[in-house]
């Protein structure tokens, strides 16, 4: 028996993280520290894995230019460490350190148990990380299950609130099914291909015709099934708004965004890279999914009361969008719209929860009403995200949907991109919608403070949202060289 | 690219050249461009309680553009060739280029852009709520407009075609009167819509020249070169005009003009009027026919036939108007047909009078608004039923709206009857039914503008708070007189413009010729002899 290689530097940001959950935890039992000190583990560990995560991304590079595409292969070819991993995974641990900025106030609030969240959402950062990483899909099922646990215990925080126990069930039930649903197109794929590994998948059928391939297509469409409830495609969306509406609102974001990237990663590097032998069988079924995810997130979000709802349904459309990029077989294009797309709804959730106060309270958009006047800066961030995440241009939604559109359109196909550009303007009056609630009604209210983290993360949000609209050549360059294996 | 010396080293390496340097090669559509966001931002950093100072600021900025404009018009040369061009790769893998110019085309829309922008802010001294952001958002929406006239890139071009939608949106939808919010979302809605489809028309030329050459591109002139199919090319154009037509606003897609210009504030009605129309218009010109040359040429009837359709329909819907705003707005929808009728004529007189129409119908309808704007600032109506016997308390108020009815109208030796007449003339050789057809827009014209008039202002004052009204300030007519200025000289002599203009339209026309078996016919060029001065040099 072959032990396997054990090379630490490939997880080496995962270690951190789960670290950092274990340190947070043990610090808390023994000393009961003040909040800032539990806040400085996890900050310490984010960061330490981010810059790591930079020089993973330097050595990775280094061996492509020297043509040592082997290097990026570790624990016998469990993990990988190529472009699209470690990308993923920089935003993964940007998100999570924002994320945990924007629920700083939920956090501090929760007293006693604020270290258990705190050592979730690492947890949750470090599955979903070693996710994007994963080759071995059974690994990539592992590090799913760990960040999906951690999401839906986090779901639940606010136990007080029926809403949050309904979301934890929810999202629980439903996640469990799809995970299932996941791993038994697993199974099938391996029945059908004998191979575990993306990149062994890969090589198999293209060097053996199936002459009865209807295993591995199954496991394919279970597969895609499985995903698509992670990223709330549509028709695998239904768990989403209650989610969204039910879950602590510091979180939402940091939730939702980071089950997006890490469920979009896998989708290209399983349907891009590993099935794309079978790209004839899944392309119409992908195509359509994004269609109706367009679609029906868009005009389903129009008629919603309540923000957060809006933006889980705003979230389905995204999803349809990022879809266009797995048609347009643009690695590229899917890395660049999840790290617009996942900052731009952090910011987005910060300033939900700044509007719904620490009491947790609803989102109902009449909350938002005149709030333009009682706090400008909220209100013109919460703004710039919306024009944002509604893709206007100069702003890098835009971009973010050009470069998967664009791609889209040269692989023939051009319906899916005419259904898009319509599912945007359609999505442009939801967007509009809570504009004209902020600006455009003299309500006036109380004053709205904006607590110091939240000020942060809306302010990279806006900066991000608008120089990579304006400049976008860096983030295109870098989404460009993240290439998979 | 090798002349692209920067403005620095060349005044460092001869300071003499400072006055007679010509800046056609220096970053100045560029700085136009910009000059307005600076002046935005400026504005944005005086602080929220000094409000007496956003909009006085936001005026003395906005004159910058204006000066630098008029220096480029007295620079700009009669020429093909596109002026002041610059040139810089942006985003290589995707092939997006900063590249702006100015032709005969594009230069009187930044002009009208940067005269009215001033004009609109000077005009906006009713409004007290949230003063810094108004200025802030005008200004923007002036970066914006004159990015939208002189790209040459799609890409970029689309960029600022989309971008002016948000300041537009939010000058109508803050500053609007009770039904804003509906008729700003409406506005952006429509508009909207229509650029959707453009973008997919975009991508789809990008991708063809993908296919053909390797890269893609965004360029004008790397377009041009493409081989488009003439299947593909129909469903472009189709692309395309709709999102042109949707901003003209070509008749039946007109509905949300008429609602934006009653809610907007009388900048955001003078700006709509005078300029972001024009970018229907001016795309039109631009794109569709230098890009789908042989689809305009096969879709010169339908477009003809629906610019007549709004000519006459506006006009019919402008006699019945209740409102005075309503009735200038549906008068646009009736002008604007003009222009689209002359683009596609396919003429000489046709193209020149479409682009001296733009500018014209700009000046005019501007003052239309502005005046409108007036009354309603006094009277805090704009029912045509609630006026009468104006004229005797407000003679020079009276004088000027005269005066500018009579433009709009098309009276010989004001400015607005070149226009109309170099496009009838233009239309009569291709398209002879439409264009006796829309000769009868003008007498239209002048039954629902004059009968407003008689209504407004004729007769004795009958209601009390008729009687009482000031006539203009001071301020107000130093805002109407310059443009009375030019809608006189440019009435009595077109060719300041029309000789710059001509080059450039002769050029479309012979790219047009080239490219397709269409000929213009032979009157259609004769139109030339209004060019004449020109070209005797």
């Amino acid at each position: 028996m072959i032990t396997p290689e054990i090379s630490w530097i490939a997880i080496f940001p995962e270690l951190l993280l789960a670290l950092g959950a274990a340190g947070v935890l043990l610090v808390e039992v023994q000393w009961k520290p003040d909040k800032s000190v539990l806040g400085t583990i996890a900050a310490g560990s984010v960061v330490f894995a981010a810059a790591f995560t930079v020089l993973q991304w330097v050595d990775a590079s280094d061996a492509v230019e020297a043509g040592a595409v082997g290097d990026l292969v570790a624990f016998s070819g469990m993990v990988l460490m190529d472009g699209m991993a470690i990308f993923g995974r920089f935003v993964i641990l940007a998100v999570t350190g924002f994320g945990i900025m924007a629920g700083w106030r939920y956090i501090e609030s929760l007293g006693r148990r604020s270290a258990e969240a705190i050592a979730l959402v690492l947890l949750a950062s470090a599955g979903f990380s070693i996710m994007v990483a994963s080759n071995n899909l059974v690994m990539m099922f592992l590090g799913l299950e760990v960040g999906s646990i951690a999401l839906y215990v986090l779901a639940g925080m606010s136990r007080e609130r029926v809403r949050s126990d309904e979301a934890a069930i929810k999202y629980f039930l439903l996640g469990s099914f799809a995970s299932a649903v996941f791993i038994y197109g697993v199974a099938l794929l391996y029945a059908g291909t004998g191979q575990f590994e993306v990149l062994a998948i890969r090589q198999f059928l293209s060097d053996t015709l199936l002459l009865s391939p209807a295993v591995a297509l199954i496991g394919t469409a279970l597969v895609i099934v499985g995903l698509g409830f992670k990223v709330s495609a549509a028709p695998f969306h239904s768990w989403a708004p209650d989610v969204y509406q039910g879950a602590p609102s510091g979180l939402v974001g940091y939730m939702a965004a980071i089950a997006k990237i890490a469920g979009f990663v896998a989708i290209a590097r399983i349907l891009l890279t590993g099935l794309s032998e079978f790209e004839l069988n899944w392309l119409p079924i992908v195509a359509g999914i994004a269609a109706l995810s367009m679609l029906l997130g868009s005009m389903v979000a129009l008629v919603q009361g309540d923000v957060r709802r809006m933006l889980a349904y705003s979230g389905v459309a995204h999803a349809g969008f990022i879809m266009t990029g797995v048609v347009g077989a643009s690695t590229s294009g899917i890395l660049f719209y999840l790290a617009v797309y996942a900052l731009q709804l952090v910011g987005a959730f910060a300033v939900v929860s700044a509007v719904s106060g620490p009491a947790n309270a609803g989102s109902e958009i009449d909350d938002y009403r005149g709030l333009s006047t009682r706090s400008p800066m909220l209100a013109l961030s919460f703004a710039v995200i919306l024009l944002g995440m509604a893709g206007l241009p100069l702003t890098s939604g835009f971009i973010a949907k050009f470069g998967v559109f664009a791609s889209a359109w040269s692989t023939g196909y051009e319906w899916l991109v005419i259904v898009a550009v319509l599912a945007s303007v359609i999505a442009f009056a939801f967007y509009l919608r809570i504009i004209v609630v902020m600006f455009m009604t003299d309500d006036e209210g109380d004053d709205l403070p904006v607590p110091g983290t939240l000020r942060w993360v809306l302010g990279v949000a806006v900066v991000t949202t608008i120089v990579w609209g304006v400049l976008p050549g860096s983030l295109l360059r870098a989404a460009t060289d993240a290439l998979p294996l | 690219m090798r002349d692209e010396i920067s403005l620095a080293v060349r005044i460092r390496s001869d300071i003499s050249h400072i006055w007679r340097y010509e800046p056609r090669v220096a970053e100045v559509l560029t700085a136009l461009i910009l000059i307005p966001v600076v002046a935005a931002i400026v504005v944005a950093l005086v602080p929220r309680s000094r409000k007496e100072l956003h909009l006085p600021l936001g005026i003395a900025l906005s004159v910058i553009p204006l000066a630098l404009a008029g220096y480029l018009f007295w620079v700009f040369e009669p020429q093909v060739d596109m002026q002041f061009t610059e040139f810089a790769m942006l985003y290589e893998p995707w092939g997006i280029t900063w590249n702006v110019g100015m032709d005969g085309i594009s230069m009187p829309m930044v002009i009208l852009t940067t005269i009215l922008v001033p004009i609109a802010l000077a005009a906006s001294t009713s409004i007290t709520k949230r003063t810094k952001e108004f200025v802030v958002y005008t200004l923007l929406l002036e970066a914006g407009m004159i990015g939208v006239f002189v790209s040459l890139d799609l890409f970029v071009f689309f960029v600022f075609f989309e971008a002016i939608l948000i300041p537009m949106y939010f000058i109508i939808g803050v500053w609007g009167s009770e039904r804003r919010v509906y008729a700003a979302m409406k506005f952006f809605i429509y508009t909207a819509f229509g650029s959707a489809l453009m973008l997919a028309g975009i991508i789809a030329l990008a991708a063809m020249h993908l296919d053909q050459f390797g890269a893609p591109a965004f360029n004008l002139a790397d377009l041009l070169a493409l081989d488009i199919s003439a299947g593909a090319e129909r469903w472009l154009f189709a692309a395309f005009a709709l999102a042109f037509a949707i901003k003209v606003p070509l008749f039946p897609l007109h509905t949300w003009l008429p609602d934006a210009h009653v809610e907007a504030p009388t900048a955001g009605s003078i700006l709509l009027a005078g300029v972001l129309l024009k970018l229907g218009t001016y795309g039109l010109l631009r794109f569709n026919l230098l890009l789908f040359p042989q689809a305009s040429v096969d879709a010169v009837w339908i477009m003809g036939i629906l610019a007549v359709v709004g000519i006459i329909y506006g006009a019919v819907v402008a006699i019945v108007q209740p409102d005075l705003k309503k009735l200038v707005a549906y008068s646009s929808v009736s002008h604007l047909g003009f222009i689209v009728l002359g683009t596609f004529a396919l003429t000489s007189g046709g193209l020149q009078g479409a682009v001296i129409q733009n500018f014209n119908h700009g000046l005019t309808t501007g003052a239309l608004f502005l005046l409108v704007g007036m009354i309603y600032e006094r009277r805090h109506t704009k029912k045509i039923e609630d006026f009468g016997g104006l004229q005797k308390v407000m003679p020079i108020y009276a004088g000027f709206f005269l005066f500018m009815i009579f433009a709009s109208i098309g009276l010989p030796g004001l400015n607005g009857f070149v226009g109309e007449f170099l496009v009838l003339i233009g239309s009569f050789s291709t398209l002879p039914v439409l264009a006796i057809i829309a000769a009868s827009g003008v007498i239209l014209a002048a039954i629902y503008l004059l009968w407003a008039y008689e209504r407004v202002f004729t007769g004795v004052p009958d209601k009390e708070e008729n009687k009482v009204l000031s006539d203009l300030s001071v301020r107000e007519i130093s805002l109407l007189a310059p443009l009375a200025a030019l809608v006189l000289l440019l009435g009595l002599y077109p060719n300041i413009l029309l000789d710059k203009i001509a080059p450039s339209t002769e050029a479309v026309l012979d790219y047009v010729e080239a490219t397709t078996d269409y000929q213009v016919p032979e009157p259609g060029r004769l139109a030339d002899v209004f060019v004449a001065s020109g070209e005797d040099e």
